[in-house]
């Protein structure tokens, strides 16, 4: 058997249609159906582990974990989302699992997070001038970069990292990822948005203590 | 009316989505026009999800490809073979 990946994932996306048939046959114990799902989810699941877990080799436990599970619970797949969604769901859920695990530290208070200028009263501080990082693709390379990103993200606690991820990475909606992370829209807002700068004032940090001199 | 920074914190993010009143998105712009900080939180802010939105994907390490190909086989020839 080959995975096929003539099936490209945008296409899939788009026709709901073959993907019930799939599941279908899946579902009656067609192996070759079940590889095709897994082909046009696989890498998405992969990236998702990675962001979330912050390392190559936890990303690859999730990923080999969720499609094991997706294989022993296929039969309570309802179709009710696309099977895509299913498996995300499924790996979200390890991911969790595994940081329920270890001892998480909450974020700072927003205010830590913002320069003086933003916190009450509005007035500045010595040294909050804000830095301004302009286009940081200039520079330095684009592998250093990610490196400073995926590093970033995976220092976030994980209840912040887990609604930036869905939201910014994934681009999914505010409404989908409150459904994802089963919390509220108002706080999974709330959490988006103290993630985003909490990111914000790390990569800061870094452009500035890397760049700062060359850059005004 | 003009406020001042703090007062406009909590409302960037709906504003970084598009998501204020016309009112308040012309407040905000006005806010912008005149103060430099804003105007760096606001460009850094989008600038933090353009960077962390671009090249999101990955393909599968090769090796990993292939032990799923046959973990995978295993584990469904024996659930089907029941
Ligand atoms: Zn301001």
């Amino acid at each position: 058997m080959k995975f096929c990946n003539l099936l490209n994932h945008f296409d899939y996306i788009g026709d709901r249609m073959n993907e019930k048939e799939l599941v279908r046959k899946a579902q009656s114990g067609d192996f070759d159906a079940f590889a095709k799902l897994v082909d046009a989810n696989k890498e998405r699941i992969y990236s998702l582990a990675r962001k979330m877990t912050g390392n190559d080799q936890d990303a690859e436990d999730i990923l080999q974990e969720t499609l094991l599970r997706a294989i022993d619970k296929i039969d309570q797949f309802r179709g009710d989302a696309s099977f895509g969604t299913w498996l995300y769901t499924i790996t979200l859920n390890l991911a969790r699992a595994q940081f329920a695990k270890k001892k998480q530290t909450d974020l700072q208070p927003l205010e830590d997070y913002l320069p003086g200028t933003f916190v009450n009263g509005g007035h500045h501080h010595e040294g909050s001038a804000l830095f301004d990082w302009k286009d940081p693709h200039k520079l330095m390379e684009s592998e250093q970069l990610r490196d400073i990103i995926d590093k970033s993200i995976s220092e976030l606690p994980y209840k912040y990292r887990e609604a930036f991820v869905l939201r910014f990475v994934e681009e999914l909606s505010v409404k989908e990822v409150a459904r994802l992370i089963q919390q509220s829209e108002a706080s999974t807002k709330s959490r988006i948005f103290r993630a985003r700068l909490a990111m914000r004032d790390k990569l800061s940090k870094v452009f500035e203590n890397e760049y700062g001199g060359k850059v005004s | 009316m003009a406020g001042k920074c703090p007062d406009y914190i909590n409302d960037l993010s709906d504003y970084l989505d598009g998501g204020v009143s016309p009112e308040l998105c012309a407040e905000i712009e006005a806010h912008l026009g005149e103060c430099r900080e804003c105007r760096i939180m606001v460009d850094t802010l989008r600038q933090t999800v353009t960077l962390c939105r671009a090249g999101a994907e990955e393909p599968l390490p090769q090796a990993l490809e292939n032990k799923l190909k046959s973990l995978l086989r295993q584990r469904w020839e024996k659930k089907f073979s029941k």
